[in-house]
């Protein structure tokens, strides 16, 4: 087999697992999760009639989702009202294009590295589609001519650009420390020495908290503000266009802990730990995906434990905490990389 | 067809088709995500010219900031009325198309004719190692173009110190 | 046009990147003369600014210069800081005039 079959080969391979995983598995039981973990926080049972412990309530919901009837409202934008949805699905979904989910299986003689695309950009990558998923939230808001979704909108995008700045100065001061804007070079970097989230405490922190307000999810959740804006710019969206924000905000949750995980606590890596051949390979996968389960529990913890930011204080948060923060942070590790003669 | 080609026909097909759409459209809301698929095509023309950091530049920073900047002022203001009223300059603006059109003939037949460089003569900066050029640009923005990074530094706080004091409501 | 030695050739011609960087240009310079709505010329004077970029990159890449990508980067910066400005102008200008078309604003016009 000529190395481009074998490459195209092993890249649909790859995307294939991929899609398998998030898609197929994660997306449904995340409803599954969120909703039990709910319950479990609240001190109730939760869904537990569809299937055995509610396991397939996730199906029920994917069915009324395609059954119900579309509504769209009458004097809106058709071509916007109906393409915002995929606006915001699609970079949600592609940012695991970038993200090393393993470190690498041999197969045939040759090395598939568990990347789908080594980028020599590919945190930039990542970065680029967040800056794109905003058009699908301001256009949603516009499209459904609607005062409130309107506002949603425009708090969300606005939100989202504040906190887009914070998470990107965070993750500069880890390319600094790796010297590289490789995924995978961060990751063997931290594989050699620590983790990132030891050295770099505060910009953890900092990329964490700046991760929550990507996603809109609670605290900063005021843009889909279910007691105040109805339901923010998913207002006028029925039947599968709403099932469609739902999948994209599960899948910004996927891809955020994805990228907490590959920043800060060492991808696919443990310490002391070296993985080889098939076994190693697969059993690399199982660390990468176990570790962003568990940032997907975090995510729902908070979610079910915090109360809501008001509008002013979510940017005052922003702009006046955690961005002199992250600079702060990218100093002190730009100085110490200088001094020591690093990368 | 090499794969080359096909995508360079693509893209740039796709970004000339859009900058049609931008000019052609009515209303200011939609000719901005025209121009936002116009920028996209003009990434994956730049990753093909080995600039991918360019690339993603384009993308966060043009269409990813300068658009939704553009995309919020129009929507705050309600500013997505179509003109109503008749064309008031007829004869300007035709003139205006022959000569645009006429300049873009022109500096076609400048650009395609002109002399290959000299081979042999070194250009002044360093060569792009293919795909590996971040190092490289880090290295000239910090000897070479100091002093205009530091002015465009300069410059961007500026702007933003303009812009808020322009359009800060009168508070009397 | 062929490359200099010791860089690797263009897999498509240079001409057509050319071509296409000169044509986009052309288009946003029709859009800044016919349109009247201030925000549609200012979107194609950034149109024109990018496809300036293009070609910028096309001639370093035949030439394998960097620094023709350190131009780019700044011509970015600045569009940024003019889109910032501008768009301040438009809403002060708006909030003046209630309009946004060129042909209104006409008030120092003999």
């Amino acid at each position: 087999m000529s190395p481009a079959t074998f490459d195209l080969l092993a890249a649909i391979a790859k995307i294939a697992v991929v899609w398998a995983i998030t898609l197929a598995a994660l997306l449904p039981n995340l409803v599954w999760m969120e909703r039990r973990g709910a319950g479990l926080i609240q001190d109730r049972p939760g869904p537990n009639r569809v299937g055995p412990l509610g396991l397939f309530q996730a199906l029920a919901d994917v069915l009324k989702m395609f059954m119900k009837e579309d509504v769209t409202p009458l004097y809106v934008d058709k071509l916007l009202h109906t393409v915002a949805p995929a606006i915001l699905l699609v970079p949600a979904l592609t940012t695991f294009a970038v993200i090393p989910f393993g470190s690498s299986i041999p197969v045939l003689g040759r090395e598939v590295k568990l990347v789908i695309a080594d980028v020599n950009i590919g945190v930039l990558y990542v970065f680029a589609l967040t800056s794109v998923g905003v058009y699908g939230l301001v256009l949603a808001g516009w499209a459904s001519n609607n005062k409130y979704s309107l506002l949603g909108g425009l708090r969300s995008s606005a939100q989202i650009i504040s906190y887009e700045l914070s998470m990107g100065v965070s993750a500069v001061a880890v390319l600094v420390s790796a010297g590289s804007l490789r995924p995978s070079d961060v990751v063997a970097w931290q594989a050699a020495n620590v983790w990132n989230c030891v050295p770099q405490v505060v910009g953890c922190i900092v990329f964490i908290v700046a991760a929550f307000a990507e996603t809109n999810r609670v605290p900063f959740d005021l843009p889909e503000a279910e007691a105040e804006l109805v339901a923010g710019y998913h207002t006028e969206y029925s039947a599968f266009k709403f099932g469609m924000f739902f999948m994209s905000e599960y899948a910004n949750m996927i891809a955020a802990s994805a990228m907490i995980v590959t920043l800060y606590f060492g991808g696919w890596s443990l310490p002391f730990v070296t993985f080889t051949g098939v076994w190693g390979g697969l059993l690399s996968m199982v660390v990468f995906w176990a570790k962003t389960l568990f940032f997907i529990c975090v995510f729902i913890w908070v979610r079910w434990t915090l109360p809501r930011f008001r509008y002013d204080q979510l940017m005052n948060l922003g702009w006046k905490v955690l961005l002199p923060l992250s600079v702060l942070n990218l100093l002190v590790v730009a100085w110490i990389v200088a001094t020591k003669g690093g990368a | 067809m090499t794969g080359d080609l096909l995508l360079f026909a693509f893209s740039a097909g796709l970004a000339i088709a859009f900058a049609l759409a931008m000019v052609v459209q009515k209303t200011p809301v939609r000719s901005v995500l025209a121009l936002v698929v116009t920028f996209f095509g003009m990434a994956v023309l730049a990753v093909m010219l080995a600039a991918p950091f360019i690339a993603a530049i384009i993308v966060i920073v043009y269409a990813g900031a300068i658009l939704v900047l553009f995309l919020f002022v129009i929507m705050l203001l309600n500013l997505n009325e179509e003109a109503r009223e008749k064309e008031t300059r007829p004869v300007q603006r035709a003139l205006g198309l022959v000569a645009a059109l006429a300049l873009g003939g022109l500096l076609l037949g400048v650009t395609l004719r002109a002399p290959a460089p000299p081979v042999g003569t070194p250009s002044a900066g360093p060569r792009i190692p293919l795909l590996d050029e971040i190092p490289v640009i880090g290295r000239l923005l910090f000897s070479d173009y100091l002093f205009a990074f530091e002015a465009v530094a300069v410059l961007l706080l500026a702007a933003a110190v303009g812009a808020l004091i322009l359009s800060k409501r009168r508070m009397d | 046009m062929s490359p200099l030695p010791g860089i690797a050739p263009m897999s498509v011609p240079p001409a057509a990147f050319l071509a296409a960087g000169t044509i986009l240009f052309v288009i946003g310079l029709i859009g800044a003369l016919l349109k009247r709505n201030a925000l549609s010329i200012f979107l194609s004077i950034e149109l024109m600014m990018n496809a300036v970029n293009l070609l910028f990159l096309t001639w370093g890449r035949m030439r394998g210069d960097a620094s023709s990508h350190v131009i780019v980067f700044f011509v970015i910066a600045i569009a940024a800081a003019e889109a910032a400005v501008g768009l301040a102008v438009f809403v002060a200008l708006f909030r003046a005039r209630q309009t946004i078309e060129v042909d209104r604003v006409n008030l120092l016009k003999w």
